[in-house]
């Protein structure tokens, strides 16, 4: 039923931040101070109408009859020779009581009964949900003009009810809020320490929704304004108290003889809103700045770049005779934060890929390791950026091509194999179509000979039923059979490079070692060169050629598999060698929690 | 025959107020000869043609001539119904189905005579049977006319073409209702139908054309071949367009959708004579204040005469017509109407606006210091007279209280003796003793605290049963005696406005809302 | 499939009976003296028992309830009792001009709030801030007034005639075109406001998601991420709030009919609250439910279209 839902109670399931502070924070926030100042204005004019207003507002001298503004009357008289200003000053009056009364109403029903479905649940929370829905179900102009038909034009019945039908939205949103925090652990403490259940809804579960209610009350006041004018407008609210609806609806029927009085209660209304849907913006901007805690400033100053004078140990220098696939040198990756400086999170990296080569980055999560792949693929994520360096693939810069000339690299040339594959598919789209898309764009094939490519592709990743899965959603599938999909996906393009980032990190112990020898087979089948981003030496030892061991930012070891592993030198290689064993032996194989290699800030 | 002379008489004062052209001949020759009628007297007959856009106010609320409505729904109406008699506008009665009518000694007996050359339009002949069997049926109706048959005692068929209405008591009135919607006649064999509130079967000269029609929105009617008056037939089609938006009407007119319209707010007039429109204009209602606590039952101060003229002297008529009607209207401080021979202009004089007057009246009446008066209070009729009012009594020290209830619960609660006073629009009948009748004497549904004053009852008997002199001596005390005792506070007379475009003529009617059909044709 | 559409249905008839009840009672107890309001201030009061009596308003209302839905389920709702033009067609026959206007307007809505949350989500700046500007205007300001405005600027000031009224597409589609031109916009505004916001979010969130990465990496234009695959993932809390905005629109078009003179839904809802004309009141209620969980229902529909994993489980 209302208009108007701007908060998502997903929103809002977020750190409570204290009353106080967040009024401190207000009164620096310009618009905050300018909103709240014109409406205190308001407010003090409909407090003390009485006082200010020079004439009753209902006063008619039916010798100054549509009158313009003059020094007797300010804002001039309406269609009964009425002083507009006074009226204006009392129907604020009116005007803003009736929607505080339907806003109120609406916050006290709405938010309790909320709490009751949201913490207690059971029937109440089903009946509380159906109700709402039917509610829901009619436009409240409807059921106010149903209504009306029935109590008469009273504005103080008209706003309870329609506070009655706001009441929904505080209920959804203190329901969502409550049901969000309901099982969390400090909840579930407080109860089995025997806390009152009233004590635990005002301390833990009220101070949940207590921001993301007062930023609704606002916008419930809006809305309430907006329908109570409409109402008046429409000339079914009580005539014999001014009210700005009313003033509006006097107004418009006498447009043609003055289209001027239109103006003063348009204006009125325009105004207080305004100043309240920006008072309600600012006040969520403080509430979600203050539920973000700010993080140390880590970066940094501007442009200021500081590589690594770490010497790297090297194992052995790379072959020269055979050229480089792929060449990093002194990469330096890092995010502008807000306030100037840059956050650095690779410091003078650099790798060499030989073509038909399977080179391992390894190194924790946080390391860097994954902040290097997206960089030779120019895909970091957004306030990411290469600071320094080169990326040589081919004879060019990557670092230094333009969008358009990499987006021919991407794909084509190189190609990518993501951590975890069921997020990595577009969960609208069938498999087939994910697949048949890129060679038709990067290959220009037709859309036919594109389909049986991806067939071919399906079966030769070992895929058991090609034509069922190309017409299947990626949900439809196994994670393994989309991590083999992703797989075909890479080498559709017959690229000359794969990134691959933790091929085989979120996946079933029982299916790694098998995408691993995939993996291989397909690498020696094409001769493409491999830069395999991952935390788990097994992996390397499995089927690397060379292996760049990573901390920090920097590239700490670098060697031959076989001479690496026999004498790492490095102590951080050796504390990670020393982990894998106890890993190995005591719980099985890490599985890295999903998504912590993706991001790396 | 004496109420047809009356009729003549009230005609021949009304047609000097309203200044109408080529109406007013002698009534017998008219009533006898139908078909030399106002019509034809202006020049040759020309065969129908072309359509006619009307604009109304109110969609048919049913076209079962038994239920049927009248007032702003009689266009509709006209358009496919024949009435026993008919009226000019200034009111003159004329012939309609009836060729000529007589009543006996006793004025309780009317006989008429049909004409016999009258088919309903399913081809059944309008007889005096079908007549008689239409007015029992509208008598026993749901109109808001039906009560006006309320002295019939009884209708027959003397024969084929000669009818014969029995009443319990004289009713002067009675001929004037059927020119209305009482005077209607339906085929008796549409009165069982299932349909009958949408498909109208009647001998008008119009047939309704429900397929083109949408109900509720607007009418189509086709022009009828082979009407016994074909002279009244001036257009082969005629729309008839509710709006209920008097924006939308005015938009309607200034691009020329419609060629006539009846409006629903004064104040769009100038634009519309802007427009090159014409305005056709008369009054129908009196508007005011309806004292009807006058003996003082729930608010005792009512039942002095002094509070009740103070309540006069302090109502400002002018301002009052100038913010509530946009001035469009005559300031009035009596029920009757202009064209009534009761009417008195000297006395709109007697209660000139007064606040001294007013407070001296009431501290002579012991109420110096005022009291309290509820008003029922509805935004039906706008937003701007109830305020003025209450204003205006709390200069003399009555505080008024405005009690908001439904609109429809307004009238009900003024009837059912709720209120000591109420504001109120009421019709301005077209003879003395329809006024009397409907808010004057006792019995009458807008005295609802049937306040008995011998005076006036016996004035009113003789409105009913005396001469036309003692009548119309009698209408003229009457009038003064209520305006001296301050009965209501009248305060205006609302204007009442059709508009023509520059091809369209149109004739006010007289105590009618809307122009009646046939005075609707083109101009030259 | 069947099943959900069959279970949906089955809801949304007891969710319409449940608001039809409630509705009838709360109208038919706290009714007024609706015979004396048909029939005016001329009639006697022997007519108006009368009248009162045809119209069932001396039974009690449990039996004219009964009556009432029978008659209901049969698809026959009564006919006004001002005009005794049958409620169904007297709401269909305005129900038409309302939807061509909240259709209207839900097109221009979906087609202008996409472009703006689109270009805010994809590349900030002052798109982002013209966005947040609409965002707090449509939110602060009620359309009737925007639509005041519209009609002030184009109907007096430049006297342009097709600022109010309404022209039947079935009689001119220019006219047509013109008289609900105007309406449009000003229902527009509001419903652009909320909607465009929704858009942002949503392709905010979805090219937050890894494989718009894997798809970048694949070598698609960036156009083809958004327009293809970022937005159709996000349309489904897209067409969520549109459906929400759709009922609102219902509403809104009441009050914006009455300042451009649409002889619409929203006229015959206040006429038939005013004068007490219940049988229209309960159609009017009726009929704006069904539409409701009818909306709903298709935006469902649509949402499974959109969301594969809805649409096959």
């Amino acid at each position: 039923m209302s208009e108007v839902t701007p908060i998502q109670p997903e929103e809002v399931a977020k750190e409570p931040s204290t009353g106080s502070h967040l009024v401190r924070r207000l009164l620096h926030n310009p618009v905050a101070v300018v909103t709240s100042a014109t409406l205190l204005i308001i407010i003090l004019g409909a407090v003390f109408a009485s006082y200010l207003a020079p004439y009753d507002p209902n006063n008619s001298d039916l010798q100054a009859i549509l009158q313009g503004p003059s020094s007797e009357h300010y804002l001039g008289t309406d269609g009964a020779g009425r002083d507009v200003f006074s009226r204006l000053l009392f129907a604020t009056r009116y005007s803003l009581a009736g929607a505080l009364l339907a806003m109120g109403l609406a916050a006290i029903i709405g938010v309790t009964s909320g709490l009751i479905a949201g913490y207690f649940g059971k029937w109440f929370e089903s009946f509380s949900t159906w109700v709402v829905s039917l509610v829901m179900a009619l436009p409240g102009i409807i059921v106010l003009l149903a209504a009306r038909s029935v109590i008469g034009p009273s504005l103080w019945y008209t706003m309870a009810i329609f506070g009655l039908l706001l009441s929904t939205g505080f209920h959804r949103l203190t329901h969502a809020a409550v049901m969000g925090v309901r099982n969390e652990l400090y909840v579930d403490a407080a109860r089995v320490s025997g806390v009152r259940n009233r004590s635990i809804i005002s301390r833990h579960i009220l101070s949940v929704v207590r921001a993301p209610v007062i930023i609704q009350m606002t916008i419930m006041l809006i809305v309430a304004i907006a329908l109570q004018a409409g109402l008046g407008f429409l000339g079914l609210m009580d005539n014999s108290i001014p009210t700005w609806g009313g003033m509006l609806g006097d107004a418009f029927a006498k447009l043609y003889q003055d289209p001027q009085g239109i103006l003063w209660p348009a204006l009125t209304i325009g105004i207080t809103a305004m100043a309240l849907a920006l008072f309600g913006n600012a006040l969520r901007d403080e509430v979600e700045r203050s539920a973000t805690p700010k993080k140390a400033a880590t970066g940094t100053k501007a442009a200021e770049i500081v590589l690594s004078d770490v010497p790297t140990v090297i194992h052995q220098p790379a072959d020269a005779d055979r050229e480089d696939l792929l060449r990093i040198d002194g990469l330096v990756v890092g995010y502008d934060q807000p306030d100037g400086s840059l956050k650095q999170v690779v410091s003078g990296v650099d790798i060499s890929v030989k073509k038909g080569e399977i080179h391992g980055l390894i190194g924790e999560s946080g390391s860097g390791k994954t902040q290097t792949a997206f960089s030779v693929l120019r895909l970091l994520p957004h306030g990411g950026r290469i600071a320094a360096g080169t990326v040589h693939f081919d004879g060019q810069n990557l670092a230094t091509l333009s969008e358009s000339e990499m987006r021919k690299v991407r794909g084509a040339r190189i190609s990518y194999i993501p951590q975890e594959p069921m997020s990595n598919l577009d969960p609208s789209f069938t498999i087939g179509s994910q697949l048949v898309e890129p060679m038709r764009k990067a290959m220009g094939m037709s859309k036919a000979a594109a389909k049986a490519r991806a067939l071919e592709l399906l079966d030769r990743v070992g895929i058991p039923d090609p034509k069922r899965t190309f017409k299947s959603y990626p949900h439809q599938v196994s994670g393994g059979m989309a991590q083999r999909v992703l797989i075909a996906g890479a080498i559709s393009c017959e690229a000359d490079l794969i990134i691959a980032d933790e091929p085989t990190t979120a996946l079933d112990v029982t299916v790694q070692a098998d995408i691993l020898d995939l993996l291989r087979s397909l690498q020696r089948e094409l001769n493409v060169g491999i830069l395999l981003v991952t935390h788990n030496f097994g992996v390397v030892a499995d089927i690397c050629d060379w292996v760049s061991v990573m901390q920090d930012g920097r590239i700490v070891e670098t060697g031959p598999v076989g001479a690496l592993f026999a004498n790492p030198r490095d102590e951080y290689t050796k504390s990670l060698f020393s982990a894998i064993l106890d890993e190995e032996h005591a719980r099985g194989a890490y599985v890295a929690p999903a998504g912590t290699a993706a991001g790396g800030k | 025959m004496f109420t047809r002379k009356r009729a003549a008489i009230v005609a021949t004062i009304a047609a000097a107020a309203i200044t109408l052209a080529g109406c007013s001949g002698s009534d017998s020759e008219e009533t006898t000869a139908p078909t030399t009628g106002a019509a034809t007297s202006d020049g040759a007959m020309a065969a129908p043609e072309g359509t006619l856009t009307l604009g109304t106010l109110v969609p048919v609320t049913t076209f079962e001539a038994a239920n049927a409505a009248w007032a702003n729904e009689s266009p509709y109406m006209q358009a496919v119904y024949d009435t026993i008699l008919r009226a000019d506008p200034d009111g003159t009665i004329v012939a309609g189905l009836a060729t000529d009518w007589s009543w006996d000694d006793t004025n309780t007996v009317l006989t008429m005579t049909l004409r016999d050359d009258v088919v309903f339009t399913d081809g059944n002949p309008v007889d005096a049977d079908a007549a008689a069997q239409s007015i029992l049926r509208f008598q026993g109706g749901t109109s808001p006319q039906a009560s006006s048959l309320r002295f019939v005692e009884d209708a027959t068929a003397v024969d084929a073409q000669t009818l014969q209405i029995t009443l319990s008591a004289p009713d002067p009135a009675l001929t004037t209702m059927l020119t209305q919607n009482a005077g209607m006649v339906e085929s008796p064999a549409a009165f069982d139908s299932a349909d009958i509130a949408t498909n109208p079967v009647g001998s008008g000269p119009y047939t309704f054309n429900a397929e083109e029609s949408v109900v509720g929105d607007s009418y189509v009617f086709d022009v009828k071949a082979d009407y016994w008056k074909p002279e009244d037939q001036y257009y082969e089609k005629i729309v008839m367009k509710v709006f209920s938006d008097a924006t939308a009407m005015l938009n309607a007119i200034q691009s020329g959708q419609i060629n006539g319209a009846k409006l629903a707010d004064n104040t769009t007039i100038p634009q519309i004579e802007g427009a090159g429109w014409d305005i056709v204009s008369g009054e129908l209602n009196w508007a005011g204040l309806l004292l009807t606590d006058r003996d003082g039952a729930l608010t005792p101060a009512l039942g002095d005469v002094r509070v009740r003229q103070a309540i006069n002297y302090a109502l400002d008529r002018d301002g009052l017509l100038q913010a509530a009607a946009a001035g469009y209207g005559t300031v009035t401080e009596q029920i009757f109407p202009t064209f009534s021979t009761s009417f008195d202009e000297s006395l709109d004089a007697t209660y000139t606006y007064d606040v001294e007057k007013a407070k001296q009246l009431m501290a002579d009446a012991g109420y110096a210091d005022g009291f309290d008066l509820t008003i029922p209070y509805t935004p039906a009729f706008g937003a701007t007279i109830f305020p003025i009012v209450e204003q205006q009594l709390g200069e003399i020290g009555i505080t008024v209280e405005l009690d908001e209830i439904a609109v429809t619960d307004y009238i009900s609660g003024i009837l059912g003796q709720k209120y000591s006073a109420a504001f109120m629009q009421l019709q301005q009948d077209p003879s003395d003793w329809q006024i009397a009748q409907f808010q004057i004497v006792a019995a009458a549904a807008w005295n609802p605290f049937n306040i008995e004053d011998p005076k006036v009852e016996e004035l009113a008997g003789v409105l009913q049963t005396g001469t036309p002199e003692e009548a119309e001596a009698a209408g003229k005390e009457l009038n003064a005696y209520l305006v001296d005792q301050a009965w209501n506070a009248p305060l205006y007379r609302n204007q009442s406005t059709f508009v023509t475009d520059a091809n369209t003529d149109a004739q006010f009617q007289v105590v009618n809302a809307y122009p009646y059909l046939w005075t609707i044709k083109p101009t030259n | 499939m069947i099943r959900f559409i069959i279970t949906r249905l089955l809801n949304g008839v007891v969710l319409l009976f449940a608001v039809a009840t409630i509705a009838f009672f709360l109208l038919y107890w706290g009714a007024g003296d609706i015979a004396r309001q048909i029939l005016g201030a001329s009639a006697s009061q022997e007519t108006v028992d009368l009248k009162a009596e045809q119209l069932g308003l001396n039974e009690p209302v449990f039996s004219r309830y009964g009556e009432w839905l029978s008659n209901a389920i049969h698809g026959d709702l009564g006919a006004s009792w001002f005009t005794n033009q049958p409620v169904t067609e007297a709401i269909t026959s305005r129900m038409g001009v309302t939807l061509s206007i909240v259709i209207g307007t839900v097109i221009l809505t979906a087609i202008v709030a996409t472009i703006l949350g689109v270009s805010a989500a994809r590349y900030g700046g002052w798109r982002d801030r013209t966005l947040q500007v609409v965002s707090i205007l449509g939110l602060a300001i009620p359309g009737f007034l925007i639509a005041i405005f519209l009609v002030r600027i184009f109907a007096i000031e430049l006297g342009w005639l097709n600022a109010t009224g309404y022209i039947d597409f079935t009689d001119s589609f220019t006219g047509w075109l013109k008289s609900v031109t105007l309406p449009i916009i000003a229902l527009s505004i509001g419903a652009m406001a909320a909607v465009a916001q929704q858009v942002r979010g949503a392709v905010k969130d979805a090219m937050r998601q890894d494989w718009v990465r894997t798809l970048r990496s694949r070598g698609i234009s960036e156009n083809r991420v958004v327009y293809k695959h970022v937005l159709r993932n996000a349309s489904g809390p897209a067409l969520a709030i549109l459906a929400l905005q759709f009922v609102g629109l219902l509403g809104g078009a009441v009050i914006v009919e009455k300042v451009f003179a649409i002889p619409g839904i929203g006229q015959i809802s206040v006429t038939a609250t005013t004068q007490g004309d219940l049988p229209i009141v309960m159609g009017i209620v009726v009929f704006t439910a069904a539409l409701v969980v009818v909306i709903n229902l298709s935006i469902d529909l649509l949402l499974g279209f959109v969301n594969p994993k809805v649409r096959l489980s």
